[in-house]
């Protein structure tokens, strides 16, 4: 091999080696240039509600903010009805029903826990629609007051909740701030309840303001309350109840003038009967394929829900001889008896079954949230502790009559407070039962959880519910944690 | 853009060094052939030691080497032969070689990089090899059954007997709670998705978890063991950390057949055989009087005429006794500049249960084209269809499933009564179900088809003798589409008791993976070899995309199985989507004679599943090997090594996302925020490993070893914590935390005989780790995803405990349950073992794969649901009332098992026929084989249920060895015949 081809060689080397090298270089520039940036297209992300959302976007959310309404709603029907002896559940697959449920102790990290992250979820929906509608640049001055004051309403409405689960051992309020930061100070449930007052009246000047309709739809259970003016009716009737609740748990004795100004401005109506009784707001559901169903809606052959025996027993009669229509009317006897753990259930609640077959559950049953019927006791409640007591008992008159088939009440102007409040809290559970533990709130209201049915020695009614143990760990507070620490 | 510029720099370094001064050189030529006789060896490798000049045999086993003027030393090397080395003397210009049978693979090479492998020798780490002919002797259902005792450092365990695969594997210990928890597979180059797409069933059979309970098939079941030419599993992280932040749980490397140069070989393969239970489950004995007070007066007809009536449902279900096969044809051969292998395969599995099994059909063709000189293309593709019927088993609360159902129906019930019309009698024993009605009317069918496809260029664009540049580029594809169908027809007793009767589901899965790197590699051997340098950089990038999707529809038009035939459907579908780029180089150091090695190497990379997208992680490896030569012997050699190395584990697609939620009702839609917020700055986890070992061979070559302990940390890891529930979320992920596991893993060959007649090769795996939860950022204890049933024993995340670990109430030492839940179990075992012989005597050969397991615990949920019901068939006995002290006090002790167990995983015999019988048939046959084999075929365990390898819920990261009914196991014979033409 001579010199020459020797270089000749070393020549086409350099010049393959120079190749190869640029063809990783140029490799290295293409990878270098990759677009990483993946959106996820399984569901809209949170940006999409963060900086300026559109109007599209917030009218959405206030479709989300109807939906989360019904957070916690069947616990809380099931729940609240056996702490207050309205049911049981008698399945026999989870020990707590019959035993924490009913016997205690509560457990904060499970049940107990319960009725809350579910409605702090909604609050998080809100308040994030709420800084949206904030920001909002495509929508009138009207249409963002009206928005708000829908937002507002619903957002009191779970707070008042709260605190009705909560009771002493408090619940924090100022919860809009980032995930990162330390959690809202615990607050009285007292206060917590204020600030739903405050709350709700703060809506109600926003909905004034807000223009003929909202720039978004409403989902079933909403009729006949779907524009600013007549959504305000029902604002005035929740705010009429968290008076009353005010009045009643806290002594506030301003609350009940409150509540009867409230209540005016409410869509409370005695006329229409008995038709009228049903109008007003429920929680809506359709049971509609990927849409939610009633939660407690079951067959008659279904082990789980049963009405408690005290009331089938507790039904007043009417002048046929034949119970209260509105127990015939929302329970029916089993096929046969069940009895677990020393509890026998004969009947089962049908009120969200097909009333002319109630063997069939009816998936698409709506849960009335406030109607007439109860803002007609509300309003009983209210007159009778504001002086107008003959127009109370005309109030109960007309759910007695109207909705249960009886005759009128035997009350009078003269009748002592304890009397009324009997007749009183009979009409509200036989009016309200398994739909939101009117039995266990109203007896926590008037003092009388001692006067609840205890069906098996060392049974006890619980007073309230916990704060869950995530939240104490959250805090870093010894568990059960209350207010006090 | 640091790297970037690192880059740079270095494709500097490579173009730099002196490509001239070449000295002058001659020419060699000489044979290759197999030792004690004259069959050439085709393909052989044949190199100058100290330079980078070789070349490869030809068909005939005949070489032609340039080499330096003057004494040189040569070596000759193929895959399956020990190397032989010469000395050439400056006038001499002819030389032989004749290499030896490599039975304990002391040779071969392992991988170190994307495109550089070194002499398994040298090995830095410790890496698990498998040949192609050892996985396919005996019939596997898939890939991993195969593997099964014959690797160490590997925990291999099926999740249930349904056929055609469904295992776990685990390199060296759980490593993460919510990060992916497989190893990466990667096949001929081509990243391999081992996806595992629910079917569905869990929706019709009421599961608990609904995905994770359905048996489904991790889809490395895909991978044809025929096709196999070899494994190499990398373990540490060291090894593996070449593929970066998807290696955390090893690497599985799988290199298919090519062709070799030659005339075409065919090879006929025909597999016929039958798979059997291999264990069944008794049932409590009934009385007239027992079953009437029970079951109450109806159930009183199955005791006319037969007093005590006893029907093993297991016998009655599990009955399918159709024949199994296997057809396979290879063809390969080729040319100087053409080679090929064509493989094709048609398989059916038939499962014990009526209606289930697993077929295959499987085309591969793979293509070796020299296109230049210097520049080779290797074309690598197969097609796979794969069919799966899963059938009806594990937790299911509408005794929908067999075992399930058979806990809660008493044996004096015949599962095959009928009515006069032939219909079957309407359950009078108190559950709406009859398992045979259900395998005879339920459908629960998978399709697969699959391709993946790579091409590898490798041109070798300078050598000079003492460099040489190499650049590799490779690209590959792996596409598969899942669908599943699945019917429950409203006439089954278990759907007539639902409100919307009958369930028709059709599920997709469409998956890719797409990858490309392109490598540089520099080779330098200065002057004689007492030193070389091996300097290789490239990038790499991979998409990965995931799409699965499903329609739902209960309430069916009676007889109908379309999802448009119902009034009540529903879907869902979900697509994930992760690009990962990523740049690495390394640097490997040969000194001393090349007795002692020395590596380190880099790899940066971003993806797009990372909080930071723009953001480069680094995983660092740095490794060395010290080979103490002739120590116990000629011939003989000791190998400490060393080796510290990271990877990563990618976030999951979701983690970094926070989605609203979107409830619909009334025809709207909603926006909500939703409970789970993501992490905009969640990253990679971390495994941060350092492996010591001593290997070495001695007795020429008759014996070898590999010992080797880790210590492996993973860092920063995928956690979720609870926010206080008042800021309206319920989990956040986060970073954080550390799990470690050691262990000790060992691997040791033997050739006790090796006569040119008589050969016996004997071969142990020993695997050992532990693990420790050191650290969870703050975390209170937790149960992990998949953790099991609360109250029945559960995998429960603690500091200062395996991650193993199984939590539940126990007993105290006053015989009161424990107020809060204890350890009761640890689901790891203490150790593994495996045992591999093969005996050749002339044409005969004998082989045999024992698998052993001492240790772990399993939660017997089946006797639970047997007690449950009280059918237990050792009601009232002492044993009983043991157990029945824990049912009734929510004590889980007496349902806790030891899991150890020694199975016969493959026995295989079998004879060549001899040539003169092949000859004498004519047809062109060149040679024969018939074998006899078996999988399976004994177990011996402590356990009570049916089999201590079992987990209900199959995908879980931490593996909770739960046995709810599972599909039983089996045992398989094959009569396998293969012709040679």
């Amino acid at each position: 091999m001579t010199i020459i081809s020797r270089r000749l060689r070393a020549a086409r080397m350099r010049r393959r080696a120079a190749g190869a090298v640029a063809a990783v270089i140029g490799a290295v520039l293409i990878g270098a240039c990759a677009d990483l940036e993946i959106d996820n297209v399984n569901a809209p992300t949170s940006e999409t509600l963060t900086g300026a959302p559109t109007r599209a976007v917030l009218a959405r959310t206030a479709i989300g903010v109807q939906t989360e309404a019904k957070n916690d709603l069947g616990g809380e029907i099931q729940q609240w009805g056996i702490y207050g002896r309205e049911g049981w559940n008698l399945n026999g697959n989870d020990p707590r029903e019959t035993g924490e449920e009913i016997s205690g102790p509560q457990e904060p990290g499970g049940r107990a826990g319960g009725s809350w992250s579910g409605k702090y979820g909604a609050i998080r929906t809100i308040n994030t629609y709420l800084t949206g509608l904030g920001l909002a640049t495509d929508m009138t001055p009207e249409e963002v007051s009206a928005s708000q004051g829908f937002a507002k309403t619903l957002k009191a409405w779970h707070l008042h909740k709260l605190a009705i689960r909560s009771g002493p051992v408090g619940m924090p309020i100022d919860v809009d701030r980032p995930i990162e930061a330390e959690p809202a100070p615990l607050v009285t449930s007292e206060a917590a309840m204020e600030a739903a007052s405050a709350m709700l009246d703060e809506a109600l000047a926003d909905l004034q303001a807000g223009g003929a309709s909202f720039p978004f739809a409403f989902v079933p259970g909403f009729e006949g309350f779907e524009t600013p003016s007549s959504f305000a009716k029902f604002n005035r009737a929740l705010a009429a109840k968290v008076y009353v609740h005010r009045a009643t748990f806290y002594s506030c004795a301003a609350c009940w003038a409150q509540a009867a100004t409230a209540m005016s401005a409410s869509f409370v109506s005695a006329s229409g009967l008995p038709g009228s009784l049903k109008d007003g707001v429920y929680y809506g559901y359709t049971g509609d394929p990927g849409e939610a169903a009633n939660p407690v809606s079951e067959t008659l052959d279904n082990n789980r829900y049963w009405v408690h025996p005290s009331i089938i027993t507790g039904a007043q009669l009417r002048g046929s001889g034949e119970p209260d229509l509105r127990l015939t009317s929302k329970t029916f006897p089993a096929a046969a008896p069940r009895t677990l753990n020393d509890l026998t259930g004969t009947h089962k609640p049908v009120m969200y079954n097909d009333p002319d077959d109630p063997s069939i559950p009816d998936r698409g049953a709506d849960v009335p949230w406030i109607i007439n019927e109860e803002l007609l006791l509300l309003r009983a409640e209210i007159r009778w502790n504001t002086g107008d007591k003959p127009g109370a008992i005309s109030d109960i008159d007309l759910v007695r009559v109207n909705a249960g088939g009886l005759a009128p009440t035997t009350l009078t102007a003269g009748s002592s407070d304890d009397a009324f409040i009997d007749e009183l809290l009979y009409n509200r559970l036989y009016s309200l039962m398994w739909t939101q533990g009117t039995r266990w709130i109203d007896a926590r209201r008037y003092n009388r959880t001692g006067d609840l049915p205890i069906d098996r020695p060392g049974d006890v009614v619980h007073q309230h519910m916990l704060i869950p143990t995530a939240e104490c760990d959250a805090r870093g507070l010894q568990v059960p944690c209350t207010i006090g620490g | 853009m640091r790297i970037r510029r690192m880059l740079f720099a270095l494709a500097a370094i490579l173009a730099l060094p002196q490509l001239a001064a070449a000295q002058e050189t001659r020419q060699i030529t000489g044979k290759v052939t197999v030792v004690g006789g004259e069959v050439p060896i085709a393909g052989a490798i044949v190199s100058v030691e100290g330079t980078t000049m070789e070349t490869r045999t030809n068909n005939d086993g005949d070489f032609r080497l340039i080499v330096y003027t003057g004494q040189v030393i040569v070596q000759a090397r193929a895959i399956g032969y020990k190397r032989a080395v010469q000395t050439v003397q400056g006038d001499q210009s002819t030389v032989n070689f004749s290499l030896e049978r490599d039975v304990l693979q002391i040779e071969g090479v392992v991988v170190t990089g994307q495109a550089t492998t070194i002499d398994r020798r040298s090995a830095t780490t410790a890496v698990a090899h498998v040949s192609g002919d050892a996985l396919n002797t005996v019939a596997a259902p898939t890939l991993q059954n195969a593997l099964v005792g014959r690797v160490s450092g590997v925990n291999i365990q099926s999740n249930s007997g349904a056929p055609g695969g469904g295992l776990q594997m685990q390199v060296r210990g759980n490593n993460t709670i919510l990060g992916s928890f497989d190893p990466l597979y990667v096949v001929d180059g081509v990243l391999y998705s081992n996806q595992t797409i629910a079917s569905g069933r869990g929706a019709i059979s009421a599961a608990a978890f609904t995905a994770a309970e359905d048996d489904g098939v991790s889809r490395v079941a895909d991978i044809n063991p025929a096709n196999i030419e070899s494994i190499e599993i990398l373990k540490g992280a060291a090894a593996s950390s070449i593929y970066g932040s998807k290696a955390a749980n090893g690497v599985v490397i799988i290199k298919t057949k090519r062709g070799q140069v030659g005339a075409p070989r065919v090879t006929v393969r025909q597999r016929v055989g039958q798979f059997q239970p291999s264990k069944d489950l008794d049932s409590r004995h009934w009385t007239r009087d027992e079953a009437i007070a029970k079951y109450g007066a109806g159930v009183a007809h199955w005791f006319d005429g037969n007093s005590s009536p006893y029907f093993n449902h297991f016998d009655q279900v599990f009955s399918n006794d159709k024949l199994s096969y296997e057809t396979g044809i290879d063809v390969s051969g080729g040319s100087e500049f053409t080679r090929y292998f064509v493989g094709g395969t048609w398989k059916r599995d038939e499962g014990i249960e009526p209606g289930t099994g697993f077929g295959r059909q499987n085309l591969r063709v793979n293509v070796d084209q020299t296109i230049a000189e210097k520049f080779q293309m290797q074309v690598s593709t197969v097609f796979n269809r794969a069919e799966h019927e899963r059938g009806w088993n594990n937790n299911c609360n509408n005794f929908a499933c067999h075992g399930y159902a058979f806990a809660y129906t008493p044996s004096f019930v015949d599962l095959n009564a009928r009515d006069a019309n032939g219909n079957f009698l309407t359950p009078d024993w108190g559950i709406q179900a009859n398992s045979i009605q259900t395998t005879e009317l339920a459908r629960n069918e998978e399709e697969t088809n699959r391709f993946t496809g790579g091409i590898n260029l490798n041109w070798d664009a300078v050598n000079t003798g003492t460099q040489t540049l190499r650049v590799v580029a490779a690209t590959g594809l792996d596409a598969f589409q899942q669908n599943n169908n699945l019917w429950t027809p409203n006439e089954l007793f278990f759907e007539r008791s639902q409100t919307l009767p009958g369930v028709a589901i059709e599920g997709d899965g469409l998956s890719r993976i797409f990858n490309w790197n392109v490598n540089a590699i520099h080779n330098f051997i200065p002057g004689g070899g007492s030193w070389s340098l091996n300097t290789s950089a490239g990038i790499q990038f991979g998409e990965n995309y995931l799409k699965t999707s499903r329609i739902t529809t209960t309430n069916l038009v009676p007889g109908q199985q379309n999802v448009g035939q119902g009034t009540n459907t529903t879907g869902t579908e979900n697509l994930t989507k992760e690009r990962t780029i990523a740049f690495y180089g390394q640097e490997e150091v040969r000194l001393f004679d090349e007795t002692l090695l020395l590596q380190a190497g880099l790899r940066a990379e971003r993806s797009s599943v990372n909080g930071d997208i723009d953001k480069y992680y680094v995983f660092p490896k740095v490794s060395a090997s010290y080979r103490i030569l002739d120590v116990l012997g000629q011939g003989s050699e000791i190998k400490p090594r060393i080796a510290y190395g990271e990877t990563g584990n990618l976030p999951g697609f979701n983690q970094k996302f926070t989605l609203l939620g979107t409830p619909q009702l009334g025809g709207l839609t909603g926006f909500t925020v939703a409970g789970a917020s993501g992490s905009a700055i969640v990253a990679p986890e971390r495994v941060k490993e350092i492996e010591v070992g001593i290997d070495g061979l001695a007795m020429d070559g008759r014996l070898t070893w590999e010992l080797t302990g880790f210590n492996r940390n993973t860092t920063n890891l995928l956690l979720q914590r609870v926010p206080a529930p008042s800021t309206g979320f319920s989990s956040q992920v986060f970073n954080g935390g550390k799990i470690a596991n050691r262990g000790f893993e060992a691997g040791i060959g033997v050739t006790p005989v090796q006569r040119s007649n008589l050969i016996w090769v004997s071969r142990a795996t020993y695997t050992m780790y532990r693990s420790e939860v050191k650290d969870l950022a703050g975390l209170p204890a937790f149960r992990p995803p998949l953790s099991g049933f609360g109250g029945l024993g559960v995998t429960f995340i603690e500091v200062g405990e395996p991650i193993t670990q199984l939590v539940g109430r126990a007993f105290d030492e006053n015989g009161e349950r424990t107020s809060t839940d204890v350890q009761i179990g640890n689901t790891a075992p203490d150790f593994r073992m495996g045992f591999t012989n093969d005996i050749s005597y002339k044409a005969l050969n004998f082989s045999a794969v024992l698998d052993y397991q001492k240790g772990g615990d399993i939660i017997n949920l089946t006797q639970f649901l047997y007690d449950d019901a009280g059918t237990s068939h050792d009601y009232g006995s002492p044993e009983w009332e043991y157990r029945m002290k824990g049912y009734n006090n929510g004590v889980m002790t007496p349902y806790i098992e030891d899991a150890s167990f020694l199975k016969l995983r493959e026995v295989s015999v079998g004879m060549a026929l001899p040539d003169s019988w092949v000859a004498r048939a004519g047809l062109g046959i060149k040679s024969a084989r018939v074998n006899l084999t078996g999988r399976d075929l004994l177990t011996w365990q402590k356990y009570t249920g049916l089999d201590p390898e079992v987990a209900n819920l199959g995908s879980a990261a931490i593996r909770n060895n739960l046995d709810v009914a599972a599909y039983p196991p089996s045992r398989s014979f094959f009569l396998d015949i293969s012709l040679g033409f």
